[in-house]
């Protein structure tokens, strides 16, 4: 039985067990003689008797379906021991021979042995599949039938499924959760093989970066360099100037949106300047590329200025356009949100608009502003494709926003992009540039915060 | 905001119940509406939120130096009334007033008023203590630091002192002032406003109902703030408490749906109402 029929066949089971648990305190209920004003809804007692069939039945489906692949291949591997066949390659591109021929023809195409084991692997797979229908299903049915005899007009439905409702959500939350522990976990030992082969010191304080190894040992340039200052020294300086430009940008429009535009003017603008955000940062790319970066070099030449054509200053600008709603939405928001009061308190007394939203809304709003910031900072640490298009590949260490820098993130993509082994300290490099993207966002992330606890004037 | 749509709906919904439908279109204020020597003076005031007219042809003169009380259900008028005294309706778009407000002589709705200024002047004591996220310091010297009114540091200080003190705030916060204002119990954060305005040195005070979030002492400690305030200050307090009206005015006015039904000196008003709306409120048969 396919899993998708299974999982239907436990949905209805689960439907079933409501109905019944349903039903059958509605006609506990009918049949007392004295019947309390306030009762526990018929409803709840069925949610408890369904979900208690289908939650564990789930769980255990989830358990055997993961350790259905490791079981068949153990009985594969058994078996061909005991026919006393000739397993010279690897067992698991063996396997994965006999795994894919699913056609007649393909089966056909393979050896004599291969037939063997398939034929067995097909055995094993229906025992596997079937095994597991069964179990899930009697389990399903099992706790189903005891819920159904144990619920009474006496259980605690509504606790119960209120207790249940609590684990699911738990559970929800603990899958985000996980994934990101799992995402660090992986980051971090895969950078741990990294430092393995490279100096943790090279890495963080070699001013030089060109990740190509040689393949043959007398090739020029055979030594590879893994100092990761330009790539951080270049994200740095394309994260500021992009702040630059979105944050006071960001904040003054946030200021006209929230405190002076008419509210039909704020209808308008406000969803047009969100659009911002939804535009492709391919798109960004390419307008940063061929309008931003010559027009950049243009007006540089006309001031005798050297201007690469790839420069840090045209990538860092379009990005501060791109990362404007970011700033801008959640400085909005949390500037209307400031109690009108506040604001009527400081008209009050004789203050300006502007005095206002400079003495008062700015400080009471800041902790939203700096987090709208943050977002925006991230954002733009984070951000590839514009730098790709617009700032280049090459790894100068230089704080000139004119000449071309590169970033961590683009760094990460090219040395993951084609066909690449996953052992070489190239392609490891990519984790160690990750982990210390990651680590960087972190330390930014708990400055912010404290800044934001320091600083904050609370309201109400 | 809020406070006006529920003052707008409250405008609308609020009849008076059948006994008490008198045809009020074409009331005349009964009483003396004007004064000898007046800080302020209305006439024919009419106040719109977009096409529903919150206040219909209010004419009222505000005595220099003296308290007078606006008393009415909710929804009369009486808190839009008050907020067109330092045109703090401006901030709300769909607001319009026509008629004539002075101060001192002077129209404050001409082209020439600067309203910034104007409300420099008129100060506001709001329902709801709204102390600044700063330190109780901070919002005393608010003003004054937008005002410019201090050449120092020490005269600030003085400043400050001087309005907390007349605030009756000064004993229970002089080892705090640089603590967050908003950390002060209700009724001290409604004096700590109160300290606000005046530092400012303003010549009239707007109060709208400056003790209906506080409980009976606080209460208590604002009124007699008011009769001690009186002697330097013009005020005009806003007010759901009759017996607040009678303790701290000298003349009360008796709004009903936007109109100014009766007004005449406090006591007279409270022992021998003459317009039959008043009395009904009065005697707490509505409202």
């Amino acid at each position: 039985m396919s899993i998708s029929a299974l999982l239907l066949l436990l949905a209805f089971l689960a439907a079933f067990g409501f109905l019944i648990g349903r039903q059958k305190i509605h006609l506990q209920y009918k049949q007392q003689s004295e019947k309390p004003r306030i009762t526990t809804l018929p409803k709840y007692f069925g949610y408890v008797a369904g979900l208690v069939s289908l939650i564990p039945a789930l769980l255990v489906l989830f358990v055997l379906h993961v350790a259905e692949t490791p079981w068949i291949n153990h009985q594969i591997s058994e078996v061909i021991a005991s026919e006393g066949l000739q397993t010279d390659l690897d067992l698991d591109l063996y396997l994965n021979d006999i795994k894919n021929a699913n056609s007649e023809a393909e089966v056909a195409a393979l050896s004599h042995d291969k037939q063997v084991i398939h034929g067995h692997y097909q055995r094993i797979t229906k025992t596997a599949e079937w095994g597991k229908s069964a179990v899930v299903i009697s389990l399903a049915v099992l706790l189903g039938l005891f819920a159904l005899k144990r619920i009474n007009t006496e259980t605690r439905a509504r606790l119960i499924f209120e207790k249940i409702i609590e684990w699911i959500l738990l559970a929800a939350a603990s899958i985000a959760i996980m994934t990101t522990v799992g995402i660090v976990l992986s980051v971090l030992f895969e950078s741990m093989r990294f430092f393995g082969d490279v100096p943790v010191m090279d890495f963080m304080f070699g001013t030089e970066w060109s990740p190509q190894t040689a393949i043959r040992a007398d090739q020029v340039g055979s030594s590879a360099a893994f100092g990761a200052v330009p790539l951080f020294v270049g994200t740095m300086l394309i994260s500021v100037i992009a702040l630059m430009v979105s944050v006071p940008l960001g904040l003054m429009s946030a200021i006209y949106l929230s405190e002076y535009a008419s509210r039909s003017v704020r209808a308008v603008a406000k969803p047009v300047l969100e659009i911002l955000a939804g535009i492709p940062t391919v798109v960004y790319g390419f307008f940063a590329a061929l309008t931003v970066a010559p027009f950049i070099r243009d007006l540089g030449e006309g001031l005798g200025l050297s201007v690469a054509s790839e420069s840090a200053l045209a990538a860092g600008l379009v990005m501060g356009i791109m990362i404007i709603p970011f700033v801008s939405s959640l400085a909005d928001d949390v500037m209307s949100a400031v109690p009108q009061a506040l604001r009527e308190g400081s008209l009050g007394l004789g203050a300006t608009r502007s005095e206002t939203i400079v003495k008062v809304l700015i400080p009471a709003a800041l902790p939203g502003i700096v987090g709208g910031v943050l977002l925006a900072a991230s954002r733009a640490i984070g951000e590839t494709m514009i730098v790709v298009m617009a700032a280049g590949l090459a790894a100068n260490l230089t704080v000139n926003p004119l000449e071309a820098v590169t970033t961590v993130t683009v760094q990460i993509v090219t040395l993951l992009t084609g066909d690449q082994e996953f052992d070489s300290a190239k392609t490891l490099a990519a984790f160690a540039l990750g982990l210390m993207l990651f680590v960087t966002t972190l330390v930014l992330n708990m400055v912010a915060l404290y800044v934001v606890r320091k600083y904050r004037e609370q309201y109400e | 905001m809020n406070m006006i749509a529920d003052t707008m709906t409250a405008n609308m919904d609020n009849k008076p119940e059948p006994q008490v439908n008198l045809d009020i279109e074409y009331t005349e204020t009964v009483g003396a509406y004007t004064c000898d020597d007046a800080k302020i003076s209305t006439r024919d005031v009419n106040v719109f939120y977009d096409t529903n007219q919150a206040i219909h042809d209010v004419s009222l003169d505000v005595g220099r130096n003296e308290v007078i009380a606006l008393i009415g259900p909710s929804g009369c008028g009486k808190s839009t009334f008050l907020r067109c005294l330092n045109r703090m309706n401006d901030t709300i778009d769909i607001c319009r007033v026509q008629g004539k407000i002075l101060l001192d002589g002077e129209n404050i709705y001409s082209k020439k008023q600067d309203p910034v200024l104007l409300r420099a002047r008129v100060g506001m004591v709001f329902q709801k203590p709204n102390p600044f996220p700063k330190s109780i310091y901070d919002n005393v010297a608010y003003g004054p630091r937008i005002h410019g009114l201090t050449k120092n540091k020490a005269e600030l200080d003085d400043l400050v002192e001087d309005a907390l003190v007349k605030a009756g705030l000064f004993d229970e916060v002089k080892d705090r002032l640089h603590g967050p204002g908003t950390g002060l119990s209700g009724g001290q954060q409604q004096r700590l406003c109160i300290a606000r305005t005046i530092a400012v040195q303003p010549e009239v005070i707007l109060m709208d109902e400056p003790a209906s979030a506080l409980d009976p002492i606080a209460t208590a400690k604002i009124e007699e703030l008011i009769n001690e305030l009186r002697k330097n200050y013009t005020i005009v307090i806003v007010t759901h408490s009759m017996q607040q009206a009678a303790r701290v005015s000298q003349r009360t006015a008796y709004f009903h749906m936007g109109r100014l039904i009766e007004v005449g000196d406090t006591n007279k008003i409270f022992t021998n109402p003459k317009h039959e709306l008043t009395e009904k409120y009065i005697t707490g048969r509505f409202g």
